[in-house]
């Protein structure tokens, strides 16, 4: 391309800094929400009794013993799991920076990989569209993308354990 | 189905009840979690914009429309329809990108037809690894990021194979 067609260059790369910045933007306006909804959370004791709960398992899947982090680490699998629009990637993004600072690698690559593999119950998104295109039984694929899903984070999660450092 | 918008409303509420017979400041305590958002954002704007400037170069370079003409026929053996090899390639480096070929596919073979569903259960089962990366990674200073996204990235394509089948015997 940079000996055919040169001239598309530098629109290529300002494409990429303009899509960063919507981007941003709109990261921006959903951090907003839910960075306020977790203080709050935090604030009224509701992480606390949460992080008891969850704990136990959190210890066990992550292998660390970070209470703060396994917090975190557990509600942004919970708010993929329900699909709420946003809320994972604060919640992602602090506990795998604890993790790392911690040189916890394990749970951060688990963390990632739960994440990178959908966790997502429902698929509204692709519902929505295929209804918007005049589908009949939109709803005949939640099956086979659930199956799938729980497949590829238990397979990737798998993967991670298999290639663990001893 | 008809109920699942109520979820976020209801959490809202009964989060900021909750938090009301607690005695918190809501306003106060609310403004203070948003303080967090700017920092958080600036910490990995530079790697995102990086990324997104590669993946525009990917795309514009032809070298994205190379790989899939070269990886269709491999998909094809492995029981993926070549109409969503582009798809399955985009998905991890676009969100957006990936619900515009879905609509795309939709127009051109019909929402309810096999090679619809297949895409479907494409995108719903997978997630943008490589934006996922650059957002989940960028402020970690740590090199060994290979594993855990060739992992995904695995888990993914395999889930992929197994959708087209499932969508083949469902």
């Amino acid at each position: 391309m940079l000996v055919t067609d040169p001239d598309s260059f530098l629109p290529a790369l300002l494409r990429g800094g303009q899509k960063a910045a919507t981007l941003s933007l709109s990261l921006l306006a959903v951090y907003c929400v839910w960075l306020g909804f977790f203080k709050v959370m935090e604030k009224s004791g509701l992480s606390e009794k949460l992080s008891r709960a969850v704990y136990p398992a959190a210890r066990r899947l992550f292998r660390s013993n970070d209470r703060e982090a396994l917090l975190l680490a557990s509600c942004n699998l919970s708010a993929n799991i329900l699909g709420l629009p946003g809320a994972p990637t604060p919640l992602g993004v602090r506990a795998v920076e604890k993790f790392c600072a911690a040189g916890e690698h394990y749970a951060a690559d688990m963390l990632f990989v739960l994440n990178a593999t959908s966790l997502q119950l429902l698929p509204t998104t692709v519902i929505a569209l295929r209804l918007s295109f005049g589908s009949l039984s939109s709803a005949d694929i939640i099956l086979p993308t659930l199956l799938c899903t729980l497949f590829s984070s238990a397979f990737g999660a798998l993967l991670v354990f298999l290639t663990r450092k001893r | 189905m008809k109920y699942l918008p109520l979820i976020l409303p209801i959490l809202f509420l009964a989060l900021f009840l909750f938090a009301l017979i607690k005695r918190v400041k809501l306003y106060d305590t609310f403004t203070e979690g948003i303080k967090d958002a700017v920092p958080l954002l600036l910490s990995l704007f530079p790697y995102l914009a990086a990324i997104l400037m590669l993946g525009e170069l990917f795309e514009a370079s032809g070298l994205s429309a190379l790989v899939t003409r070269l990886v269709s026929p491999l998909f094809g053996a492995l029981g993926i329809p070549p109409e969503i090899a582009k798809l399955v390639l985009l998905k991890p480096f676009s969100g957006s990108g990936a619900t515009a070929l879905l609509s795309e596919i939709f127009a051109a073979h019909g929402a309810d037809s096999y090679i619809a569903r297949c895409a479907c259960v494409a995108y719903g089962s997978s997630e943008t690894v490589f934006y996922i990366s650059a957002v989940y990674f960028a402020s970690v200073k740590r090199k060994k990021l290979l594993k855990p996204i060739v992992i995904a990235i695995t888990a993914n394509f395999c889930a992929v194979i197994l959708g087209c089948f499932l969508c083949k015997i469902m």
